[in-house]
């Protein structure tokens, strides 16, 4: 049996004191090292708190994560913070990049945070760049690309540090059909690749089908956790 | 140096808002340099018009009209003393100059000329003819020379204070500055004035000191008053004569601390006001660089740094503004020379980036408590 990366156990989330709303509740599964999975539901259905919990951007209320074999419920906010910068990387809806950087500058980002130098992440940032048909761009600033190119960038930034776990929220929301195709041939690709595991959350069941499992959210459950045969890679 | 770089480019990015914000923190300094050295060589102005050619302490006799004897211990009493630069005895006596028709009275200062010019200067300020104190030499003043008609060589005519009548040749014609000091003083030699006091050679009226700093004098004044060495004499100083001048120098400082007391404030809340607003356009970018691992205190330092770099850059700038302004007034306004108070410029400047990193303290705090959820889910 292939390597646990990820266990989540029990996991709860209630937000207020007095008029509580339970956001998720008890929703309990693995992940293994290199699996290409998606979180699909409605909107409010639960599944991006989910992803904020998974991702350690957010504490359960109930439950708990482990990641990497590390049990990351009693972490303060600045372990939380450094399991993050090592062990994952983030794709949003929005690109979220850096305005005030070029492209190069924005893909080193996460390894600079790391207390890495500029100079030694350089060719690794080259590698994902070109990994991500972006070869070229690099002393470009953010804002003189194109939507998917951006996305593509956000990606690539996403995958510096060598993540074991890229977490993507909505990832293609703000991409037109050709884009959207691109962008999940290009996590198929790095999933081949780097070996890197995708947790991506959609509403979109079709974006989900082209994924190797599906988790599907709903009222804050977790209501299903199927193999999905027709979204292994053609070839 | 990861957050000095991200403050560096946020501040680049929005060129006109840092400039802005830094000429803000600019002209501030600058008021405060200028402002800060104009009231303080004023002050040096006046103090040194007022009282720099007049002794600041006065040791006479305890009983007015008796003479002080200035033995060797006083006088090693007196010259020994650090903070005294000018050690003069003087034989004043009252006297009447008597012209044609007209007559006038003097305060008939005598002394030796060496003496005397360390603190009234006459040398230096002798507008006609040889300032010498020798045989019958008297030095008048510029006014009185001008009212009675004097003019160096003339023979002048003065009853002494037991009624008999001196000739003496007008030396000398100086000009103190002041009307009233021109109109009343006269200098003639000691030797002269111990004939007219019936002093003995080590008998005068009063020893006259200058002090290096002159708000001094009232230490220098309590020390010598405990000097066995100058028992049955009496210290006068300066300032418990002249409050009026105190206080109008104490108003003056105090006016203008609070103006640049309030200058700062003003800065302060400029600076403040603008990272608030900063903080508020990147906390997107800070909530990404969170959410890829930043850590709290490292994403305050951000704002930190915006506000070292925004107040060093200011504050630089604020002593350029500051030191051309004072060259500015001292060229086209100032009768007086203002002189740029270094340790006051370099006050002003550190204030400057003090109140910037203070003015940062919210930002930061704000900054490090935001949560990447916040904004991640804003899309």
């Amino acid at each position: 049996m292939a390597e646990q990366l990820l266990v989540a156990e029990g996991l709860g989330k209630t937000y207020g004191d007095v008029v509580t709303t339970v956001a998720l509740s008890d929703v309990a599964f693995a992940l293994e090292r290199g699996e290409f999975a998606s979180i699909v539901g409605q909107s409010g259905s639960g599944k991006s708190t989910l992803l904020n919990l998974i991702g350690l951007l957010d504490t359960p209320t109930t439950g708990s994560v482990s990641l990497d074999g590390k049990e990351t419920t009693a972490l303060g906010r600045s372990g939380r913070t450094r399991l993050r910068n090592e062990l994952l990387g983030f794709v949003f809806q929005f690109h979220h990049l850096l305005p005030e950087f070029s492209v190069l500058e924005n893909v080193v980002m996460p390894g600079l945070v790391g207390g890495g130098s500029e100079k030694a992440l350089r060719p690794r940032a080259e590698e994902v760049l070109a990994l991500l048909g972006l070869e070229g761009l690099e002393d470009k600033n953010a804002n003189q690309l194109s939507g998917g190119q951006k996305q593509r960038v956000a990606i690539a930034r996403a995958l510096l540090n060598r993540p074991a776990l890229v977490l993507a929220d909505e990832p293609t929301g703000n991409l037109d059909t050709a884009n959207t195709a691109l962008v999940y041939e290009l996590f198929r690709k790095v999933n081949a690749e780097l070996g890197t595991a995708f947790l991506i959350v959609t509403h979109d069941r079709a974006v989900a089908q082209q994924t190797d499992r599906i988790l599907e959210v709903s009222d804050g459950r977790l209501v299903q956790d199927v193999r999905n045969e027709f979204g292994a890679p053609s070839g | 140096m990861l957050s000095l770089r991200i403050a560096a480019r946020f501040l680049r990015r929005s060129p006109v808002q840092s400039a802005l914000i830094a000429a803000g923190i600019a002209v501030g300094i600058g008021v405060q340099v200028f402002l800060g050295s104009l009231i303080i060589s004023l002050q040096q102005n006046l103090v040194d018009e007022t009282i720099g050619s007049s002794p600041q302490v006065t040791v006479a006799a305890a009983e007015e009209g008796e003479p002080v004897t200035v033995t060797e211990a006083v006088r090693a009493s007196l010259e020994g003393d650090d903070r005294v630069v000018a050690v003069v005895p003087v034989r004043t006596f009252s006297a009447i100059y008597r012209g044609d028709g007209a007559s006038a009275p003097l305060q008939v200062v005598g002394g030796e000329l060496g003496e005397l010019d360390t603190i009234y200067d006459i040398s230096g300020r002798t507008l006609k003819g040889a300032a010498t104190l020798a045989g019958d030499d008297v030095l008048v003043g510029k006014e009185f020379a001008a009212t009675n008609g004097l003019e160096p060589g003339d023979r002048a005519v003065f009853v002494l204070p037991d009624g008999a009548e001196s000739r003496r040749t007008v030396a000398a014609v100086f000009d103190f500055g002041t009307a009233a000091a021109n109109q009343t003083f006269a200098f003639v030699p000691a030797t002269f004035a111990a004939e007219v006091l019936g002093h003995a050679p080590d008998q005068v009226t009063a020893v006259e000191l200058q002090v290096a700093d002159v708000f001094a004098s009232v230490a220098v004044a309590d020390d010598l008053r405990g000097d066995p060495a100058l028992a049955g004499t009496t210290v006068s100083e300066w300032q418990s004569e002249n409050e009026d001048l105190l206080s109008a120098l104490q108003s003056q400082s105090t006016s203008s601390y609070t103006i640049q007391f309030f200058v700062l404030v003003a800065v302060a809340l400029g600076i403040a006001s603008t990272l608030a607003i900063s903080a508020v356009q990147k906390t997107r970018q800070i909530g990404i660089l969170k959410a890829m691992g930043m850590r709290d205190a490292k994403a305050g330092r951000i704002f930190l740094w915006q506000a070292t770099l925004l107040g060093v850059t200011g504050a630089a700038a604020g002593v350029g503004v500051g030191l051309a302004l004072i060259a500015l007034f001292s060229r086209f306004a100032a009768t007086f020379t203002i002189d740029p108070q270094w340790a006051f410029v370099a006050l002003s400047f550190a204030v400057g980036v003090a109140v910037a990193l203070l003015s940062s303290v919210i930002p930061s705090r704000r900054t490090s408590k935001l949560d990447p959820i916040e904004v991640i889910q804003g899309g």
